[in-house]
């Protein structure tokens, strides 16, 4: 048909484009951790997968990749146990639910940047208020968070937590609104407690949402720069340090530009992987 | 809308439950507000207060944090520069997403999950690493150093995810809905433009939305991109100024109030669309 | 790929070009007000005087070595850019992409361990010593009979008099950080110059842990240890921000920093600014005394408008220089020795409020006992290794196994030189 044809090129133009701007900088990365660089400027010189034995024998990589996998772990399990939370309490009877709604949603609008700056300030050592009401209830510890490891960890994850969880919240909301009424009814006639009702029925029901929300979530945790970057700055003693601040790390404090780049296209690696054998376990229908 | 579940009509709620629920809502909004609250005050609270005490209450009252922002910086060139940026990239990705993830649902063509896919290769890399060659690239095309630069770096983030939630919305969308348009004689483009985007009009507005703010709180892309001055965008000006020790929290709080306040006004008028269309996206994504 | 094109395109606008007006690129990384003033200002000055124009783009100074890094990967560098480290000028020497400034240098008399010469060559302008004392607030001391200290022990003794509550008294005596950052490399380490310890001998080796280094070192982390009582928490998070802030608010008695430092809080609080005083960094017998060193400069690139970006330094270097180091004229000491005479620096009214500061500093570059010393400026002569032992963070790492694992400090010390000898390795 006559529409088809521009409809066609449209899509070829789409799609050129995309893969000159997004194909050609990944490819860039991955070549680059072919070769040896001291910086971007630098001559390189080539070394095969050298780069790739000495990031895979290097413990400071395993020891990234672990906390990089604990920290999207429970951000991402928070994050869901969290968000399905708010969408049954904001699906149910509750006064102002509109008004809530815009609540709920507000963290993840916020830049990145401007979380980190809010929160520094509620955790200033002489007068954060958050501080402040810490050493009050006694937690010393957590306190001077920025002293410790743990700490640190527990309060990237729930900043991250908190600015994420609306995207589940709100996935989950729409897909409570599509589960049909008279599956409920029959399960109360039955007899059914809302806990078994939710088991049975809400979950089974929103698990296509789970399985988009779970993919989606992964790859931006496991990725993500900018929070943990402006909180800890990957510290203190690289508790925080996970795999991208690890390549970043290589590739402008070290030096090294080479490594960095291997460290992110083994990621990449790892990510694609465990895509594919995510969609393999549960795959995703060409039909809904 | 569906009816409310879980209360068969007609019940009256018990005063502890209701309770229950007041106090469970009165938490959220806490929890979710507080940190924004906690922005805005600390913004508007007089200096000495503000490192001498705590208060929950805002005040004493004072506007010298936002003046000393305004007069010591750019701010309004940079405001300028994100709106711009941040209108193009929604025009761009737009004009990408529609067509592409339009062909993907109604033509035939092959390895459409793999086109798709491949899209998503973009998330899989440290921005910093992509940034340069993206650059590189800008610098051969003549284009470096604009605000259209970065319009095109940004569209690389919002393509991936416009493609895939335009994607889900186009695929629920019956064919016969054209089919019907097409056999009165129109041809695809026209029943395209009269018939599917107004239907698509909510994933549309979701995908606007989220390349807007995707571009608006950008700062690696803006950092490699742009270097004069007056073409830097609002992430880019916050850091040149968080590194000043004649600023402190007043200014900064001050600053993050600035930028967020677009965010929060746009919201208030689109939330509706945003969720919904967020919702259906990925529902059927 | 994009030389081919590139190459083409100015082919194409080859005429265009040689009509077009003349403009050099530069790269300031001093981003506070007053100093973009003083660089648009000259930029429009020396465009009225001669017709070419100079773009200023400004970054924060840390950021400047990234931002020249992609200007030339992306095929439009700058022509003059301002860098912090000297490895960063040695990596874009050894890859031929600076033009040696010669000329202009050999025209005036330069204090000590400020030209980092390559080769012979001098690929860098400094513009200012960026040394790190302590502050202290004068006003406390003298109402409380106190003395400047000349050992460790002595500045215990003065912080613990001046801790407690109370009008004259502040809640905590000093703050070092420890993090991994810059921060704690520039302002943490001057006991342990002060001290005597070297980190590397002549041929490279390094000698941290040697017998005499490192008892000396270990004295060093003991008495750190023995400060920490005195310190704010949070010292693993501690930056810039806590030091300015923390003596601005009366919360500290004494602070580690730069002239930056003072600039800043002159600009908000001139009385509190004029209450601040600066000494070394003392040892434990009183025998030496010791500052960080820091430092900045400016670079030219070689690019086609190089001989035009030389042209700008000379002219900059002789008229304008000097309402330069006016925007902030603590924190921009003077690296030549000429401007120290010159009336035109003396006449500045900061210069002269602060000038038992401003005269301290100038003792600084002339006393034989004051030993100037930083980690990026380690060994026999500049080289990137030193670079990447500072950004290894390997003697912060050393300090926070001592302050927050509560290691022993020899093995702290083993822990550190032996990154040191695996990264200068690499």
């Amino acid at each position: 048909m006559h529409g088809d044809r521009s409809l066609y090129i449209l899509f070829v133009l789409g799609c050129l484009l995309t893969g000159l701007l997004i194909l050609y900088p990944a490819y860039y990365a991955v070549q680059l951790s072919f070769f040896d660089a001291d910086s971007f400027i630098s001559t390189p010189t080539w070394v095969g997968l050298e780069n790739y034995k000495i990031v895979l024998t290097d413990p400071e990589f395993w020891a990234a990749l672990m906390r990089g996998i604990v920290f999207a772990g429970t951000a991402i399990v928070l994050q869901i146990i969290l968000g399905i939370g708010f969408a049954l309490i904001l699906d149910s009877a509750i006064p102002g639910k509109a008004f809530l709604r815009g609540i709920t949603v507000l963290p993840y609008l916020l830049p990145t940047v401007i979380v980190a700056l809010i929160f520094q300030w509620m955790l200033d050592d002489h007068i954060g208020v958050l501080t402040v009401l810490l050493q009050n209830l006694g937690f010393q510890e957590a306190a001077t968070w920025a002293n410790s490891p743990f700490w640190s960890m527990v309060l990237v994850i729930l900043v991250s937590v908190w600015l994420w969880t609306p995207f589940v919240t709100v996935c989950f909301l729409a897909g409570l609104q599509s589960v049909p009424e008279e599956m409920y009814e029959a399960a109360k006639v039955d007899g059914a407690s809302a806990w078994l009702r939710f088991w049975h029925i809400t979950l089974p029901q929103l698990r296509p949402v789970l399985i988009v929300v779970l993919l989606l979530r992964a790859i931006w945790m496991f990725n993500k720069f900018d929070i943990v970057w402006l909180l800890t700055g990957g510290g203190p003693m690289q508790g925080t340090e996970h795999l991208p601040i690890l390549a970043y790390r290589k590739a402008f404090d070290a030096f090294d530009v080479g490594i960095g780049a291997t460290i992110s296209t083994i990621s990449f690696l790892i990510l694609s992987v465990a895509i594919l054998v995510f969609f393999w376990k549960f795959p995703i229908d060409e039909k809904s | 809308m569906k009816k409310a579940k879980g209360q068969p009509s007609g019940t009256m709620k018990t005063l502890p439950t209701r309770i229950g629920i007041g106090a469970v809502a009165a938490a959220m909004v806490v929890y979710s507000f507080f940190p924004v609250y906690w922005m805005l005050i600390s913004g508007l609270r007089e200096y000495d207060a503000l490192f001498s005490s705590i208060s929950l209450v805002p005040g004493p009252f004072s506007i010298a944090s936002y003046t000393q922002l305004l007069e010591l910086t750019d701010y309004p060139t940079w405001f300028l520069n994100s709106v711009l940026v941040a209108t193009g990239t929604v025009v761009i990705t737009l004009a990408l997403a529609i067509p592409i993830s339009y062909a993907v649902t109604r033509l035939a063509i092959r390895f459409k999950v793999a086109i798709v896919g491949t899209m998503l290769y973009a998330y899989m890399f440290p921005p910093m690493l992509l940034a340069i060659p993206l650059y590189s690239i800008f610098v051969d095309i003549g284009v470096s150093d604009t605000l259209f630069s970065l319009c095109i770096a940004h569209t690389t983030i919002t393509l991936p995810l416009g493609v895939w939630l335009l994607w889900g919305f186009f695929k629920q969308l019956p064919f016969d809905v054209e089919e019907a348009a097409m056999v009165d004689g129109c041809t695809r483009l026209r029943a395209f433009f009269h018939v599917v985007l107004p239907l698509s009009l909510p994933g549309i507005v979701t995908v606007a939305i989220f390349s807007f703010l995707l571009s608006w709180t950008d700062y690696t892309f803006a950092l490699v991109m742009i270097g004069s001055d007056s073409l830097k965008t609002l992430p880019a000006g916050l850091d040149t100024i968080s590194g000043w020790y004649e600023l402190q929290w007043g200014e900064l709080m001050a600053g993050s109030t600035l930028i967020a306040l677009p965010l929060l006004v746009l919201f208030l008028f689109l939330s509706r669309y945003f969720i919904h269309g967020l919702a259906s996206g990925a529902l059927k994504g | 790929m994009g030389a081919a094109a590139g190459t083409a395109a100015v082919g194409l606008h080859a005429p265009y070009i040689h009509a077009k007006q003349k403009e050099i690129r530069f790269l300031n990384g001093e981003p506070s007000v007053q100093s973009v003033r003083a660089m648009r200002f000259a930029a429009a000055q020396y465009e009225k005087e001669t017709g070419v124009k100079v773009q200023m783009d400004t970054v924060p100074a840390g950021k400047a070595f990234e931002k020249v890094q992609t200007s030339i990967k992306g095929g439009k560098p700058y022509d003059i850019a301002t860098l912090i480290f000297v490895g960063d000028v040695l990596l874009l020497a050894g890859e031929n992409q600076l033009v040696p400034l010669n000329d202009i240098i050999k025209k005036y008399d330069w204090g000590p361990n400020i030209l980092f010469p390559m080769d012979g060559n001098n690929y860098w302008y400094p513009y200012d010593y960026n040394l790190c004392w302590i502050n202290y607030r004068m006003d406390l001391y003298k109402k409380a009979g106190l003395k400047e200290p000349e050992t460790w022990d002595e500045l215990k003794q003065n912080m613990t008099a001046l801790m407690g509550d109370g009008e004259d008294k502040t809640k905590q005596g000093i703050v070092h950080p420890i993090a991994s950052s810059g921060a704690t490399n520039y302002t943490s380490f001057g006991y342990l110059w002060a001290n005597g310890v070297s980190l590397l001998d002549n041929d490279w080796n390094v000698i941290l842990d040697d017998k005499e280094n490192l008892s000396r070192t270990v004295e060093y982390l003991e008495n750190f240890q023995s400060m920490v009582p005195m310190m704010p928490p949070g010292l693993a998070k501690a930056g810039w921000g806590i030091l300015v802030g923390g003596i601005q608010n009366g919360q500290l008695s004494h602070c580690p920093g730069t002239g930056r430092l003072i600039d800043v809080i002159n600009v908000k609080n001139s009385e509190l600014a004029s209450n601040l005083g600066i000494f070394p960094f003392p040892s434990p017998d009183g025998a030496n005394v010791a500052l960080n060193h820091g430092y900045d400069g400016w670079v030219v690139l070689d690019t086609a408008m190089s001989d035009e970006a030389l042209r700008f330094m000379e002219w900059f270097s002789d008229e304008h220089l000097i309402n330069f180091l006016h925007t902030s004229p603590v924190h921009y000491q003077p690296t030549r020795m000429d401007i120290y005479e010159d009336a035109r620096w003396l006449s500045h009214p900061d210069i002269e409020k602060f000038s038992h500061i401003t005269s301290w500093q100038k003792r600084f570059l002339t006393d034989e006992n004051v030993i100037i010393k930083s980690i990026d400026t380690e060994g026999p002569y500049p080289d990137m290794r030193a670079g990447k032992i500072f950004r290894s963070y390997a003697l912060p790492e050393m300090l926070q196994n001592k302050v927050l694992k509560g290691m022993p400090a020899d093995e702290c010390v083993k822990i550190a030189a032996d990154k040191m000898r695996e990264v200068i390795a690499s």
